[in-house]
């Protein structure tokens, strides 16, 4: 890895991690999805601070370039982070689902009641 | 135990039916008051935007007003919690579009009635009378009956035909855990791993009476492969329960 490399790394971990807290403080984006973003970028300066990580790691592998595995486990990191999003939307539809029908019983409910009540 | 003390639900979902619903319903009135039990109907309205909802509320029809359009799952689901909440005895599925016929309610709801079946689906293909519907959706829906044999070893020959009767315990099931989007071979499925006694009863259906299908021709791949993977899926979530005993549940 070069030294330009690892300079353009620190830079982008920088980057992403004031776009992460600038989200955060606009209350755009929730601590709870915050978390695998910010994990990123400090393994983004981690990897950047002491490359010599990846090259006993791709040695390891046996992966020729060390900035292979470095485009590699942020793939890796990428799609888990997609997967996870995927997992998110499931659950919160199916917590709309359930709130949409409790609200039209609730709404039929007193739709009733009123007709009741004027019937009176 | 024939008296109006039974109470039935008939639960309609409507998306888009401003052309059959008042039809449906004034067919399933008439159909209704000859039958020695009680039935009252709910029309679930699954966020239409025609005047579905209008027309329901002028003519004074019990509805649900669904305010995000949820899916003819979703929009079944909301009517057995309503069926389960107001205690009814059997809820009956039944489309809005005037493809089934109310005078066959009692032919599905006897069977349940009478403790023999968990679920009665009337079904198009046992006596092969009335509309058959195209080639190719036979040819569809044989593969997804084939596939729930194979799964679990139920015989159902009408897999997606939406005419059905529920029993009270199969009701609640259904009002903790349906399918979302194309609902009808997957319940069939969850229900008899859970332990419900199924089966079915000859209907005819006829061709809807207008709007549009809630499965274009377009959709059908989409359709076969995703309802196929959600029976597989469905099978591996599930642990299979002894069948129910027979008698009024």
């Amino acid at each position: 890895m070069t030294v330009q490399l690892q300079v353009y790394m620190l830079l982008g971990a920088l980057a992403l991690f004031c776009v992460i807290f600038f989200l955060l403080k606009k209350g755009m984006m929730s601590v709870k999805y915050s978390l695998l973003w910010l994990g990123l970028s400090v393994a983004l300066v981690v990897v950047a601070a002491c490359p010599y990580i990846m090259y006993v790691l791709s040695v390891v592998l046996s992966i020729e370039m060390p900035v292979n595995l470095v485009f590699l486990l942020m793939f890796v990191y990428v799609l888990l982070v997609l997967l996870s999003l995927s997992v998110a939307i499931s659950q919160l539809a199916e917590k709309c689902r359930r709130l949409a029908q409790a609200n039209a019983l609730l709404e039929q409910r007193l739709r009733e009641l009123e007709r009741q009540h004027s019937a009176e | 135990m024939e008296n109006k003390q039974t109470r039935v639900l008939v639960i309609i979902p409507c998306y888009n039916e401003q052309e059959n619903i008042l039809n449906t319903v004034a067919a399933l009135r008439s159909a209704a008051a000859a039958l020695p039990y009680a039935v009252d109907w709910l029309v679930v309205n699954d966020c239409s935007t025609d005047q579905s909802a209008a027309l329901l509320r002028e003519n004074d029809i019990p509805f649900l007003d669904l305010p995000v359009n949820l899916g003819i799952g979703g929009a079944v689901q909301s009517g057995y919690r309503y069926a389960c909440r107001q205690g009814y005895d059997i809820a009956v599925q039944m489309d809005g579009d005037g493809q089934h016929d109310p005078v066959y309610l009692d032919t599905i709801v006897a069977p349940v009635l009478a403790g023999e079946l968990d679920m009665c689906i009337g079904s198009r293909f046992l006596e092969k009378k009335g509309f058959q519907t195209s080639f190719m959706r036979r040819v569809g829906i044989r593969f997804l009956s084939g596939c729930i044999r194979g799964l679990c070893g139920q015989r159902v020959l009408d897999v997606t035909s939406g005419f059905r009767a529920t029993s009270a315990p199969l009701t609640a099931f259904f009002a903790e855990h349906y399918a979302a989007d194309y609902p009808e071979p997957e319940a069939v499925l969850a229900a008899s791993l859970a332990g419900f006694r199924i089966g079915e009863a000859p209907v005819q259906m006829k061709e809807r009476q207008g709007g549009v299908s809630s499965i274009s021709s377009f959709k059908s791949a989409y359709y076969m492969i995703k309802v196929t993977l959600s029976l597989v899926i469905a099978r591996f979530s599930m642990r299979r329960t002894a069948k129910r005993q027979g008698g009024r549940p």
